[in-house]
């Protein structure tokens, strides 16, 4: 049975631009997107910045009714029976906010438990048991704002449990944790799955959602773009091969050179401190190496090389290819 | 001439500083509304206790509530420069201090004096007052004497919040006591004679009373005395404010004990 | 959730927010001092008339007034404290009714004000001489109570009203000493000019005030209380509603999470 269901679900907003505050302009964050969860995923929400990640989300917890299509959480309309929801379901967003810094977590997490009905004569247990889960146990008393950025995050996420729910919506968890802490995190999300919840994650961290989830949605520019487990999605450029070059000083012209050659899927640059990285998928045996050189002539080539693709690879093509 | 720019592009920096963060919705209730309140509560207070007359109420907090604008105002033009971290630079460079001074703090008090003056007309009005041009030009003269006073106590206030880190608090309190002690609202022979004493030797008592003579019809003549007193305050005080920030910035330089830079 | 949850709610949450006003011992000490000056010059002003009995008058209402101070100054801005502490979605987000969650912490900062109304009474009584001896002490603590909490409700309406009205703190300010002025606390009503008078009576405060000063005279005080009632409910049910408008158009409209 299906946890979570989006049909056909758009949203958009309407700001007002600045100085010509009397334009309104309207913004498509979420378009037409589908998809189902099952009891017990881990379903991953991957995109780049402004990708409607946190509008999904925001409709999915009831904060924002979406301007189109439908969505059921726990059998539950986003729309129309939010106080279902709400009672039922998890939300933890990544980030410094969201917390109230005067007080220990252990307000926190009381304030937090009496606002979701945890029954009073539970709660303590509860509290001690969601502290013990991330790892914030014995700390507990200290006030919030003298915690660390990950120890912040690990509270949210036990405020977030407090009330058990079997649905859990991870905004980003990981933004701006330290390599350590992310690491931590991603443990704990995993005992969670292990437990048995069912968890909505949205990252722009590949290998987080890599690590951590069973299914992938990739959404570029509010819809879709490809939905898979991580394994599919890999599959859809393994057969391929890709080659890298470090360049200095790429001139205009040869991206479209390149992307004319035959066999070339996709060609994406990124741009380091004083180099160019130009990353070019191409079909299996395509053997391309030679003719992209070629097609650089008159640039300072670093380095090329020619590897079989990675996960980031398939995400990169997909949301970022030219 | 040199002085002359630095008094008019000091100030107009100033001005635009101060201004930046202030909106209608906040100038309308807090410049506008507020005086106003102020002055009808105590006017309705002291008809209702059936003391002095709606003009003493009217005039004592018009011109009184135009130290919030200059206390206020003053202090963040020098937290301000603190945030651009130019106060050091200002107070060092060698440009004509007393120009610089008083082109930093002119849109502060003209800010107030308009404070003030709508207060006492809109009050006049809304109380059923006449309200007569000639005597209102000669209110308006007390009145901007009134606010140099409050702004020369403003720069002192300035250089304690610096100290303590905290500039509105203090210019609240002054407020406050500026209420109590100027005779705003309360009869000279009712207040508390170490009340009295104090509102002597700060802004605004002499101002009011200045006002409040004319307001009545005096002449300019019989207001001289007050209106000295008043600009002779605000001259002790600015220069008092003036070499507190410059003892502070000095401090600051060798012990590192604020970061004016 | 059952009634005895939802009361454990308000307990709890009421308890916590006035721990976390607390935290700021600066802004505990302003709440009392700020409207101490107002009270202090109006208590001159009657203390001038040599009238005992008018001092005492204003003395109570001074008292009671105060209280405004806090709640017009901060209650205003609750929603806007709390979205720039990224809680204000999850308040929504939770499943306890969000008018609920709102007016807790109105009341907390409704508490904050008892301090200036206790030390109001403290000063009248050592500095003014004024001994308040309400020929009712119990009917008047009750009518005194009732008379802080309406000013909650009025907290309460303005916080959820002002959520989308960013310089709120200086709308708060500006509608302090208006109520100081229209319920009666140190002028009588019936001294208002007569367009003023019907928005007194529309002002819940008024017929507490009105309690409070009947309770204080040993006359009968249950008519006031009725009417306090019933326009403090009338308040209330505005607010609830208003906050039901506002969270309905910010899912709506997504204007919640802006800061
Ligand atoms: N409250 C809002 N008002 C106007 N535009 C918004 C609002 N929230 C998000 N957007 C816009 O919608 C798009 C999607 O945003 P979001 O869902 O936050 O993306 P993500 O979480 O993937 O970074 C972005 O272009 C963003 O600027
Ligand atoms: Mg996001």
């Amino acid at each position: 049975m299906s946890v979570i269901e989006v049909s056909r679900v758009s949203r958009h907003y309407h700001v007002r631009s600045g100085l010509r505050w009397w334009r309104r302009q309207e913004i498509q964050a979420v378009r037409d997107v589908s998809f189902h969860i099952d009891a017990g995923e881990t379903f991953g929400l991957l995109g780049p910045n402004g990708a409607g990640k946190t509008t999904i989300i925001k409709m999915l917890t009831t904060l924002l009714l979406p301007t189109a299509g439908s969505a059921r959480v726990l059998g539950f309309d986003v729309a129309s029976q939010p106080g279902e929801i709400r009672r039922r379901v998890g939300y933890v967003f990544g980030g410094d906010r969201g917390l109230y810094d005067r007080l220990s977590a252990l307000d926190n997490l009381r304030y937090f438990a009496e606002l979701y009905g945890v029954p009073a004569r539970a709660q303590r247990q509860r509290i001690a048991y969601v502290l013990d889960l991330v790892r914030l146990a014995g700390r507990e008393r200290e006030r919030v704002e003298g915690y660390s950025r990950g120890m912040r995050q690990r509270l949210h996420i036990a405020r977030g449990l407090l009330h058990d729910p079997p649905v859990l919506f991870l905004d980003e968890p990981s933004i701006g944790i330290d390599p350590v802490g992310a690491r931590e995190l991603r443990a704990t999300v995993s005992a969670l799955a292990d437990a048995g919840k069912t968890i909505v994650l949205t990252t722009h961290y590949m290998y987080e959602a890599d690590e951590l989830c069973d299914r992938i949605a990739i959404l570029r520019d509010g819809s879709i773009v490809a939905e898979g487990s991580p394994a599919d999605l890999k599959s859809r450029v393994s057969e391929g091969e890709v080659v890298e070059a470090v360049v200095h000083s790429l001139p205009a012209d040869a991206i479209a050179r390149i992307q004319e050659l035959a066999g070339v899927r996709s060609v994406t640059v990124r741009d380091l401190d004083r180099a160019q990285v130009l990353l070019v998928q191409t079909k299996p045996a395509a053997q391309l190496a030679a003719e992209i050189a070629g097609c650089l002539r008159g640039t300072a080539i670093q380095s090329l090389s020619v590897r079989a693709p990675t996960l980031e690879d398939a995400y990169v093509e997909l949301v970022g290819g030219t | 001439m040199n002085s002359l720019r630095i008094l008019v592009i000091g100030g107009l920096t100033t001005y635009r500083a101060l201004f930046n963060w202030v909106s209608p919705w906040i100038l309308v209730p807090s410049l506008l509304v507020m005086p106003l309140a102020q002055i009808l509560l105590f006017s309705y207070i002291g008809r209702s206790a059936g003391i002095e007359s709606d003009t003493f109420f009217v005039v004592g907090n018009a011109v009184q509530y135009s130290a919030l604008p200059c206390l206020l105002g003053t202090a963040s033009t020098v937290v301000g420069e603190r945030l651009q971290r130019t106060l050091g630079i200002v107070l060092a460079s060698p440009a004509p201090r007393l120009a610089l001074v008083i082109g930093r703090t002119l849109p502060v008090m003209l800010n107030g004096l308009a404070v003030s003056v709508f207060g006492l007309v809109a009050g006049s009005v809304l109380l059923g007052l006449p309200v007569r041009p000639a005597t209102l030009g000669l209110a308006t003269l007390a009145i901007a004497v009134s606010v140099f006073g409050c702004t020369g106590l403003g720069l002192v206030s300035a250089a304690v919040g610096l100290r303590l880190r905290d500039i509105a608090v203090l210019s609240t309190i002054l407020f406050g006591i500026l209420l109590l002690c100027s005779g705003a609202d309360i009869p000279r022979p009712a207040l508390p004679g170490w009340l009295a004493a104090a509102g002597d030797w700060l802004p605004l008592a002499h101002g009011i009373a200045a006002a409040r003579s004319v307001a009545a019809g005096g002449g300019i003549g019989g207001v001289g005395g007050d209106l000295a007193a008043e600009a002779l305050l605000g001259l002790g005080y600015g220069m008092a404010g003036v070499l507190m920030l410059r003892l502070l910035e000095r401090r600051s330089r060798s012990a590192g004990a604020l970061d004016l830079t | 959730m059952s009634a005895g949850r939802l009361l454990r709610l308000v307990a709890v949450s009421w308890y916590l927010h006035l721990k976390m006003l607390h935290r700021s011992m600066f802004d505990s000490v302003m709440q009392v001092v700020w409207p101490l000056f107002f009270a202090t010059t109006a208590l001159l002003v009657y203390r001038a008339t040599g009238d005992r009995d008018a001092l005492s008058y204003a003395a109570t209402g001074a008292a009671v007034v105060t209280v405004w101070s806090a709640v017009s100054s901060n209650a205003s801005g609750i929603l806007q404290r709390e979205r720039a502490f990224g809680t204000l979605e999850l308040l929504v987000a939770a499943p306890a009714p969000f008018s609920l969650s709102i007016m807790s912490i109105v009341l907390a900062v409704t508490t904050t004000g008892g301090y200036a109304v206790a030390a109001t009474l403290l000063w009248s009584r050592f500095v003014f001489g004024v001994h308040l001896a309400p020929a009712w002490p119990l009917p008047f603590a009750l009518a005194l109570v009732a008379t802080v909490f309406s000013f909650g409700v009025l907290g309460f309406l303005l916080a959820v009203a002002a959520v989308r009205y960013r310089a709120v703190f200086a709308l708060g300010g500006a509608l302090e000493l208006p109520l100081w002025l229209a319920c009666g606390f140190l002028v009588p009503v019936a001294l208002l000019p007569s367009w003023l008078r019907p928005l007194s009576w529309l002002l819940p405060p008024t017929w507490g005030m009105q309690a409070v000063r009947a309770a204080a005279a040993g006359q009968s005080l249950w008519a006031d209380l009725g009417l306090w009632a019933g326009s403090t409910a009338a308040y209330a049910a505005a607010a609830v509603w208003v906050a039901a408008t506002v969270l309905r158009s910010a899912r709506r409209h997504a204007t919640l999470s802006l800061t």
